[in-house]
């Protein structure tokens, strides 16, 4: 398959998952259930620009290393947050006024 | 073997630095600096739950699903333009940075919109703490954009002028980096801002 095929392809799946997703928005399901999705999504989307329209795969492995580990770190994050947030509340606790 | 496909649009050897390193080092600030941001972001939806449980139905949906979608083809049209000056098609590539553009001004057209409904639902400075992270981030990250939609601006011009070749348009590439990267930031603020419960 070519690169630009693959472009092709990775924006429409982008743009699917955008759509879909936003779906996720309006649902009244239970709270961290729909936080697992969207950080899923959110994943999947980032993953796709990275490798696509970024081209990562090809770079240098310390660009490579610090965009995934942000790329990645980001729904991680989402979902640690949204399963302990009482915890993160209390430990910056003093930063709140 | 040399397929046709891959002469037409070479792929760049792998252990590369795509653009160069002066944009990457301005690319790891903006993620830093987006990084503290985000961190803000969390540690007050730890302290406000339930503010931002009901935060996304304040927003607009339409709104937040609009920029991702005109970043993303704005995105997808940079990188046909990369592909397209890599195959010496000069002027593909100034089609495809004119449509990046196009859809890259469709971001501050729905801000413009977008920010008229809010003031208009009293979404303001003064509308509590989920309202304040919203403007926080989006705002700045508002910001970038217009350096990219700048930078883009340079890009064509330099393409228009055929300063880029097939062996040398690191420029392009560079600003290409600087845009797929504002993207990738885009679509970390709108879920956390828009669905997020």
């Amino acid at each position: 398959m070519s690169e630009t095929r693959k472009l092709d392809l990775a924006w429409l799946a982008l743009v699917l998952l955008s759509v879909v997703g936003a779906g996720l928005g309006g649902t009244a399901d239970d709270r961290f259930r729909v936080s697992v999705l969207v950080a899923l999504v959110m994943a999947v989307k980032l993953r796709l620009v990275c490798d696509n329209f970024l081209e990562l795969r090809t770079a240098t492995p310390r660009i490579r290393r610090l965009m995934y580990a942000f790329t990645h770190g980001m729904p991680l994050l989402v979902i640690l947050s949204s399963a302990f947030g009482g915890t993160l509340a209390r430990l910056t606790g003093a930063l709140v006024l | 073997m040399t397929t046709a496909a891959s002469l037409l649009h070479p792929t760049p050897s792998a252990g590369r630095i795509p653009g160069n390193k002066a944009m990457w080092v301005g690319i790891f600030c903006e993620v830093t600096e987006f990084a503290l941001m985000f961190a803000v972001y969390f540690v007050a939806r730890a302290h406000h739950p339930e503010v931002f449980a009901a935060g996304p139905a304040r927003l607009s949906l339409l709104a937040g699903t609009g920029y991702t979608l005109m970043l993303l083809t704005s995105g997808w049209c940079v990188a046909h333009a990369v592909h397209a000056m890599r195959a010496s098609r000069q002027q593909a590539c100034l089609r495809w940075l004119t449509g990046a553009l196009l859809f890259g001004l469709g971001y501050p057209l729905i801000k413009l919109i977008e920010v008229r409904w809010n003031l208009a639902h009293g979404l303001d400075g003064s509308a509590g703490i989920f309202v304040v992270t919203y403007y926080y981030l989006t705002f700045n990250h508002l910001i970038h954009v217009f350096w990219g939609l700048l930078g883009l601006g340079w890009v064509m011009l330099r393409t228009g002028t055929g300063s880029y070749s097939a062996d040398d348009h690191i420029g392009l590439e560079a600003f290409a980096c600087y845009w797929h990267t504002t993207d990738i930031i885009w679509l970390m603020i709108f879920p956390l801002f828009y669905l997020l419960p």
